[in-house]
């Protein structure tokens, strides 16, 4: 047993070899991980036979059995098994990869022992990386903080993808432990800020791509197109399959993004940084008209996977009107609620976006709808109320103008006379 | 196979995860099964130990049709565990058998559970074959504790050091929803008629 107050990184224990010699060794130590052998999480497909099911149901006892197992093992020997045991990170990252999101088309599971199996697991994985994600367990129990956050990242037990896919498959009802994990994992490893700017650029490629394939943006745009060229994709003329897995992108990478924003405020700042929210707003612009437009010319044999469809594509809309909000709100709107020094420098910021925003006309209609403008112009008003007038109104208008050209009616405030 | 996810394009495409991948086919649930009676064959029950204990509790008459059962359970553990098998994972079966069936009425969905995790598909014929000689088995030897003497050696059922990591918190299995479709903004889903006047 390790020394009680001193932290584990420190502690040294005295164990008996294979040939029973006593030697001393650091508590953290690969020679004290146990052979357990962990299996990797595979989901069940839709249409899987009664075999799969059993083996499926076999697999998740297996590694709700380790899980418990591996729950139950005091702080010592949990760090040695995760740090060291490179099938147990492998079924939890498995599990973060594969577990069916709730978003997902036919998520709901085959039986009532698979739902049981898989709510079990979930609960399990998510107290694995809870633990994880705990450097101080009690008084006794702890890791130095900033050993913590090098053992965290140098063997990969978080990462930014890990993070995000932790943020949608728990997010909804466990969001305040979910945030305390990702705010103490930033706070103790700071390496995981420039992690995030460099997944930035990723994400907005995730954006080119889905414009690329529906023919929105060409690839090589600086290259001349041979007139006997391959004409472009369009999601009119695309196979239904292709249509449908477009927009389930778009459902999971909006939700995704959308999901880990709102438990992770923080790295609003990182994304704010880099350009994005002037990026999503022209995306949307782009791609919402497109999808739409082609979901109802599209003949659907599957009236009910159209409507689906639909509703994938208006959940995705929301959440990334959601989400240019989460980013507008926490990098500049909070600073000047919250009357920091610089609020001029953050009112500018704000106008500047919603300027940018007048040439999006259909994203800033329905950000306008979702989140008024005019409210937030109101705000800066109070705030500076040495605001440019004429600016303001020249915005105002140019909201208003926006709504009229896209010949949509903006519904009355609550509260407004009707 | 999983949807097209973000975080999947990030763990592809961008330099923020571990890049080689562990072989998930090393981990297959045969490996495991394999891994699991290695595992179970360290937790210090051995065939010698309770075959000691069946022959010391039992008086001189009876002890060769004691002998005769322990003969039989090792068959069933025979083909349980699969002929091409050796003696010693023969043995470490008919252990596990014993553990399984020593307190039990009949063969349940949970030891035919608890047998095919540990050793895979077996012929049914053969658990009803061990259940029976471990129930004659602990008949004579009712009074002589075989329960404690399993309990001792079987960490299965021991409790676990200290309590397990979360017992004590919340989890919510609440998950996101798709938006009821009433409650969005107008969709402007109509084709928007376009003008090619110029």
């Amino acid at each position: 047993m390790a020394c009680a107050r001193v932290p584990l990184d420190e502690q040294q224990v005295t164990e008996r070899d294979e040939l029973g010699r006593e030697r001393s060794l650091a508590a953290l130590h690969p020679d004290r991980k146990q052979e357990r052998l962990f299996v990797p999480y595979a989901a069940l497909s839709a249409d899987a036979c009664p075999a799969e099911v059993e083996e499926f149901l076999e697999r998740g006892r297996f590694i709700l059995e380790d899980l418990e197992w591996l729950l139950g093992l005091p702080h010592d020997k949990f760090w040695c098994q995760v740090v060291f045991d490179r099938s147990l990170q492998n079924c939890l990252d498995s599990y973060v990869h594969h577990a069916p999101r709730s978003l997902d088309l036919a998520s709901a599971p085959s039986s009532p022992a698979v739902a049981e199996t898989q709510c079990s697991l979930h609960r399990a994985v998510f107290f694995a990386f809870l633990r994880m994600a705990t450097h101080k367990e009690s008084k006794e129990n702890f890791i130095t903080p900033a050993v913590f956050g090098d053992i965290l990242y140098e063997n990969f037990l978080f990462d930014v993808p890990k993070m995000m896919d932790l943020c949608v498959l728990f997010g909804k009802g466990n969001a305040a432990l979910l945030r305390k994990m990702i705010d103490n994992i930033f706070l103790q490893q700071p390496s995981y800020y420039s992690d995030l700017e460099d997944t930035v650029p990723t994400i907005l490629e995730v954006f080119d791509t889905i414009l690329e394939k529906c023919g929105l943006r060409c690839a090589a745009a600086a290259e001349p197109v041979k007139l006997n060229a391959h004409k472009q994709p369009t999601a009119v003329g695309m196979t239904q399959q292709d249509f449908v897995d477009i927009v389930l992108y778009l459902c999971d990478a909006s939700s995704t993004l959308h999901a880990f924003l709102s438990v992770f405020p923080a790295a609003c700042a990182t994304f704010h940084s880099r350009g994005f929210l002037c990026r999503l707003a022209s995306f949307y612009e782009s791609v919402v008209p497109d999808l739409e437009n082609a979901l109802t010319k599209r003949t659907f044999q599957d009236k009910s996977l159209q409507e689906d469809v639909w509703r994938r594509l208006s959940h995705s809309r929301r959440r990334m009107l959601e989400t240019a909000h989460l980013l507008l709100h926490h990098t500049c709107l909070q600073p000047i609620l919250e009357g920091a020094e610089n609020t001029q420098t953050f009112a500018e910021e704000v106008l500047q976006h919603f300027t940018s925003f007048l040439s999006e006309k259909r994203f800033l209609c329905d950000y306008d709808e979702l989140f008024p403008i005019e409210d937030d112009v109101s705000l800066l008003q109070q705030a500076l109320p040495a605001i440019d007038e004429t600016r303001t109104s020249y915005l105002l208008q140019g909201v208003h103008s926006a709504w009229e050209s896209a010949g949509r009616r903006k519904p009355p405030a609550a509260g407004s006379p009707s | 196979m999983s949807p097209p996810r973000l975080t999947g394009a990030l763990r592809s495409f961008s330099n923020v995860t571990r890049k080689e991948d562990f072989d998930e086919k090393l981990c297959d649930l045969k490996t495991k099964r394999l891994k699991r009676q290695e595992l179970f064959a360290k937790e210090g029950l051995t065939w010698q130990k309770v075959f000691h204990f069946c022959t010391d509790h039992q008086d001189k008459m009876k002890q060769h049709a004691v002998h005769q059962e322990l003969k039989n359970l090792l068959f069933a553990a025979k083909q349980i565990v699969g002929s091409e098998n050796g003696q010693e994972a023969i043995e470490h079966a008919a252990v596990f058998l014993l553990e399984t069936f020593h307190n039990k009425d009949h063969v349940g969905t949970e030891e035919t559970r608890a047998i095919k995790q540990m050793f895979g598909p077996f012929p049914s014929s053969a658990a009803e074959t061990s259940f029976t000689c471990v129930a004659r088995l602990v008949d004579s030897l009712r009074d002589s504790r075989i329960d404690e003497f399993i309990q001792s050696y079987c960490s299965r059922h021991k409790p676990q050091q200290g309590s397990s990591f979360g017992r004590n918190i919340a989890f919510s299995h609440e998950c996101f929803m798709l938006d009821p479709l009433e409650e969005l903004p107008c969709s402007g889903i109509q084709d928007q008629n376009m003008s090619l006047d110029f």
